[in-house]
């Protein structure tokens, strides 16, 4: 009989003891209301884990699943924490009462962003914290030292939050989860409701799959 | 744009404003700590060992006649760090010698890591028995009083530290080699100046040319100019001055918090009683405490292995009866159990573990508060608050007017409302991201409808355009406003948002 199984086993058994938090199932997943995206991650953004969302292009989605994110959320009661690094959130593109659960974090510069989101992901009462880097340049993105994301994915672990990073680019390292939208909207659909809008989005999932969760389980 | 300040709630109590330990009378600005242990390789070994409390110990280093003392504790009396082996124990007959101890200073340096963390999350490791902590954005009432409180724990645990405070490492460096316990330093060039000059490391040749020009304290360096200084001294000599002026800044390297509560030990030889056994349980148990309660969590479970002579594991878990992160109750749970256990050999080892769990602080009912830890919730939005500035941080409540991007930042509510019901009209449309400041841009119009856009980041030949939707208000009092918007999609894809004001044409934002 091989020896194979039985190392692999022992292997698993041995990570698991010395990395306890990687080994421990992500908690439930936070809905987005955005079916793609939900179906993509097994039931919603993955508690303890960051979850990338790069909008490859213009106009393709991205605020509309913040939007929608919020409220879905709302509907549960549960607070959201946005850290927005572009000072980009628009409070009149939401319903009102979708904001009641809302803390947005203005921030100025991108290492007092990475600092909010290390702040709030430990927070402990957040069920997803949001952080959009989006509208801050690529070149400055690029020059942002790896090890903030290390540490913010190390700080995410074994917490309750779902942490959602909004890029313009595939940026944060060793992510769990990276989700792309392609694929401009266009201005004739204006007219229907958001929630068919975010129906239509098309979203590539570039890293992760179904049986990722399973297989970080070990 | 109006916005309201988000005041950080006040949590200290009375006790806590005491002003004592502080240099100057203004309001602490804390930036950084610094946790430092004197005689650190000593206080490990003494934490580490109950026979060696209240005795003449000293730590030696070095072989045969060059062996020496470098560290002491004061119930040697007339011995000093320097002294030959042979004669502190001439001068001290009753003394303890012993080397330095690693597997003692591991521990004392994860206790010291632990106080360090419940202060703030960016902990670095600076040296033997020193940290550094960046308190930025921390609110200073409640964190000096932590500090005390994070001194007494680690005094319970048998090590003696002490923490200053400052405006950069540096500063709060000085002032932990100050402090008795805890120095806050608010005026840095009054608390600078009657220190000597060997607080700033001058090299020795530079010692002996600063001893000859008279000059004896950091205040009497600083009083020259530091071009005359650099011009005399070279680039160490600039360096020199920065440090006596306090003002050499750096970037922290930061340490991870720990993930995983566990601690361990090998005996060497194995033990046969309950004593030592219990002696290093309590020592595990405060280091766990400090550790769980800094990363913001309680035990739900202690996990006790021993590691036995004949290489087989006694393994036990005990639920606690509710999570908490009580020392006391601990031990007392490990000692009823550990007195009934009996093993078939020695203990070699031994093994505590935590399980982490998120304290139990949500109350329901009459007193729901909705929020799982409301003293964390506040405390961190100060800190967010001092980090990006307290009108920045809030939930929004969009104002009552049809005024673009108005709104105002409300402090959080406590409780999360039930939802309204459903809006009869559904919102429609793509959602608005904007750009703050809006982006000048020049928009080419055929029969008054944009067909052309030229922005900073954005430009090309419009494809589709809808609109215009016009505003104004405030029109009969200074500062009116007036609007035209337009949305816009370019051939090359994207949609944005145009203004066209009294001032001209902007991309306000994108349509995303």
């Amino acid at each position: 009989m091989s020896l194979a199984p039985i190392k692999l086993a022992a292997l698993r058994s041995l990570l698991s003891a010395r990395f306890p938090e990687k080994a421990r199932k992500p908690g439930s997943g936070v809905g987005t209301g955005v079916a793609a995206i939900d179906e993509a991650l097994g039931g919603g953004l993955p508690a303890g884990r960051l979850t990338e969302l790069v909008s490859a292009a213009p106009s393709s989605g991205g605020q509309t699943v913040f939007t929608r994110l919020l409220i879905s959320t709302r509907a549960a009661r549960q607070r959201v924490a946005l850290v927005d690094a572009a000072d980009g959130f628009a409070p009149e593109a939401v319903p009102v009462d979708a904001l009641r659960h809302l803390v947005w974090v203005r921030s100025r510069t991108l290492a007092a962003t990475l600092a909010a989101a290390d702040v709030l992901v430990r927070d402990g009462n957040y069920a997803v914290v949001v952080l959009d880097v989006r509208g801050i340049s690529e070149r400055a993105l690029r020059r942002a030292p790896a090890a903030g994301w290390y540490r913010l994915q190390r700080a995410a672990e074994g917490g309750a939050a779902a942490v959602l990073v909004q890029t313009p680019c595939e940026l944060v390292p060793a992510v769990p989860w990276r989700l792309v939208l392609r694929a401009s909207q266009a201005l004739a659909d204006a007219g229907l409701p958001a929630e068919v809008l975010a129906g239509r989005l098309e979203v590539e999932i570039v890293r992760g799959h179904a049986g990722a969760t399973e297989e970080e389980a070990g | 744009m109006k916005v309201e300040r988000l005041a950080p709630k006040a949590l200290a109590t009375p006790s806590e404003l005491q002003t004592e330990g502080r240099t100057g009378g203004s309001p602490p600005h804390l930036l950084f700590a610094v946790l430092q242990v004197e005689n650190f390789a000593l206080h490990a070994l003494i934490r580490s060992d109950p026979a060696l409390a209240a005795r003449p110990v000293a730590v030696i280093a070095g072989e045969g006649r060059k062996a020496e003392v470098t560290e002491v504790s004061p119930e040697a009396a007339g011995v000093m760090p320097g002294l030959a082996v042979t004669l502190a124990m001439a001068r001290c007959p009753g003394i303890i010698l012993r080397t330095r101890d690693p597997a003692a200073e591991v521990e004392a340096h994860r206790l010291l890591l632990a106080a360090a963390f419940t202060l703030s999350p960016r902990v670095e490791f600076t040296g033997v028995g020193c940290c550094t902590v960046d308190l930025q954005g921390v609110d200073p009432v409640r964190t000096e009083a932590q500090m005390r409180r994070s001194l007494a724990e680690l005094a319970r645990a048998g090590l003696a530290a002490r923490i200053g405070a400052g405006e950069t490492p540096l500063l709060a460096a000085y002032a932990a080699r100050k402090a008795e316990p805890v120095l806050i330093v608010t005026d840095a060039r009054e608390f600078l100046r009657p220190l000597p000059l060997a607080f700033a490391a001058p090299l020795p040749g530079h010692a002996d040319i600063l001893r000859n020009w008279g000059l004896k304290t950091l205040g009497d360096l600083t009083a020259l100019s530091k071009a005359e200084v650099g011009l005399r001294l070279g680039a160490e000599g600039v360096s020199l001055w920065e440090r006596a002026a306090g003002e050499s800044a750096r970037v922290l390297r930061l340490v991870e918090p720990v993930k995983t509560f566990v601690a361990e030990w090998i005996y060497e030889p194995p033990v046969e009683s309950i004593e030592p056994l219990f002696f290093r349980l309590r020592r595990f148990a405060e280091r766990l405490a400090l550790e769980l309660r800094g990363a913001g969590f309680a035990a739900e479970k202690l996990g006790l292995t021993l590691r036995l002579e004949d290489e087989t594991d006694y393994r036990r878990e005990f639920c606690l009866p509710e999570p908490g992160v009580d020392v006391d109750l601990w031990l007392r749970v490990l000692h009823a159990h550990l007195e009934t256990v009996r093993t078939a050999a020695r203990v070699a080892g031994v093994r505590l573990g935590a399980t982490p769990t998120r304290p139990a602080q949500k109350q329901d009912g009459l007193f729901d508060t909705g929020l799982r830890d409301p003293a964390a919730f506040w405390e961190n939005l100060a800190r967010l608050a001092a980090l990006v500035g307290d009108d920045r941080v809030g939930t929004p409540l969009p104002a009552d007017t049809h005024e673009p991007d108005a709104f105002t930042l409300e402090r959080p509510p406590e409780t999360v409302p039930a939802p309204a019901s459903q809006p009869v009209h559904p919102p429609r449309g793509h959602a608005l991201r904007r750009f703050r400041p809006p982006w000048p841009a020049r928009v080419l119009c055929v029969d008054e409808r944009p067909v052309g856009l030229e922005s900073e980041s954005a430009g090309g030949t419009v494809r589709t355009a809808r609109g215009p939707w016009r505003g104004c208000g405030n029109w009969w009092k200074p500062g009116g406003w007036a609007v035209e918007i337009w949305q816009v999609e370019l051939a090359e894809g994207g949609i944005y948002q145009l203004a066209r004001t009294a001032e001209g044409w902007r991309v306000e934002g994108m349509l995303d």
